[in-house]
């Protein structure tokens, strides 16, 4: 009997076990639901890792190959997300190497050494009345709701988010724009809660601010 | 640790030395792990008090949370046809398996 048929109703939410199983079988429905649920990921993350689109669809492509060859030796030691994930991320830095660019996770410099938040010149020095305290405030966005509904706006905030160096682009992407949890993201990528959350605040601190310079005209 | 400066504790960015307020310069390198619940209950309490009395962090936190806001579903994401050699590859499991 063909496994389509075994397969053929199944819930939505199948477990690791049964969709290993369907794979091994060469169920094809399997593999388009899987494709499709986790192609925009391993898209986001190949293309932290190479310079273009284009080559990222090739690396998610390549992964996919050797997914469906590689399925008989899943062992199911780690979840099977974890396990693609991984033949992603070994496809790209291959990848990434053929390009000589650096590894996009190879180093995570601890929090506040890097660029801060804000311009450091916009808080009270100490031998100021109140150090630390902010001496150039935040200016208030004059409503903020409907402006950032704008399409200028979504595209300026798109524009900038393609900006971001590769690390805080991705990890934007997935916590912010696609909505994936820290744990999933952190799993998936095999990175720490706080590195994740280091990279995720330099993003979106960056990005504030560009919204910031966009709404109200001067950077902040 | 200054009392104008970053925390500089490297594996406890979220924590603050409690017998120090926070400051808008911290409050703002704060502000995810804030957002995110990951802050240490003292230095969340710090946060919080310091937001009771400091409208410009407020304003600041609020602009945080509205980027937030607009990055959601910033960029709709489809998927191609997958590649003609891993559904060859299923084909065969198929016909293997018949």
């Amino acid at each position: 009997m063909p496994a389509e048929h075994a397969i053929a109703g199944a819930p939505a939410a199948e477990s690791d076990e049964q969709i290993v199983a369907a794979l091994r079988a060469g169920d094809e429905r399997t593999f388009r639901e899987l494709f499709a649920r986790s192609y925009p990921m391993m898209k986001r993350v190949a293309r932290a890792y190479v310079a273009s689109d284009a080559v990222a669809e090739e690396i998610v492509q390549d992964t996919w190959m050797a997914i469906v060859t590689g399925i008989e030796r899943f062992e199911g030691r780690s979840a099977l997300g974890t396990w693609m994930f991984s033949i992603l991320t070994n496809q790209a830095k291959t990848h990434s190497a053929r390009e000589r660019r650096a590894l996009p996770f190879s180093s995570v410099a601890p929090a506040g050494i890097e660029q801060p938040a804000v311009d450091p010149d916009r808080f009270q020095k100490d031998d100021e009345a109140w150090p630390g305290h902010w001496a150039t405030p935040p200016r208030p966005w004059q409503k903020p709701e409907r402006r950032l509904l704008s399409l200028e706006a979504r595209d300026r905030l798109r524009q900038a988010l393609a900006e971001l160096p590769d690390r805080q682009r991705l990890i934007v992407g997935l916590r912010d724009v696609d909505g994936h949890s820290s744990e999933e993201v952190c799993d998936l990528l095999g990175i720490s809660q706080e590195n994740q959350r280091v990279l995720l605040h330099r993003g979106r601190s960056r990005l504030r601010a560009i919204l910031d310079e966009y709404l109200e005209g001067s950077d902040a | 640790m200054h009392k104008s400066g970053l925390p500089h504790d490297g594996h406890s960015a979220g924590e603050i030395d409690p017998s120090d307020e926070v400051t808008c310069q911290q409050l703002v390198e704060l502000v995810t792990d804030y957002v995110e619940g990951a802050l240490q209950p003292r230095t969340m309490n710090h946060v919080e008090e310091h937001l009771v009395v400091c409208d410009f962090c407020v304003t600041y936190v609020e602009q945080m949370r509205a980027t937030i806001a607009t990055l959601k579903g910033l960029e709709k994401h489809g998927s191609p046809e997958p590649p003609a050699s891993a559904l060859a590859a299923l084909q065969a499991r198929r016909a293997a398996g018949a």
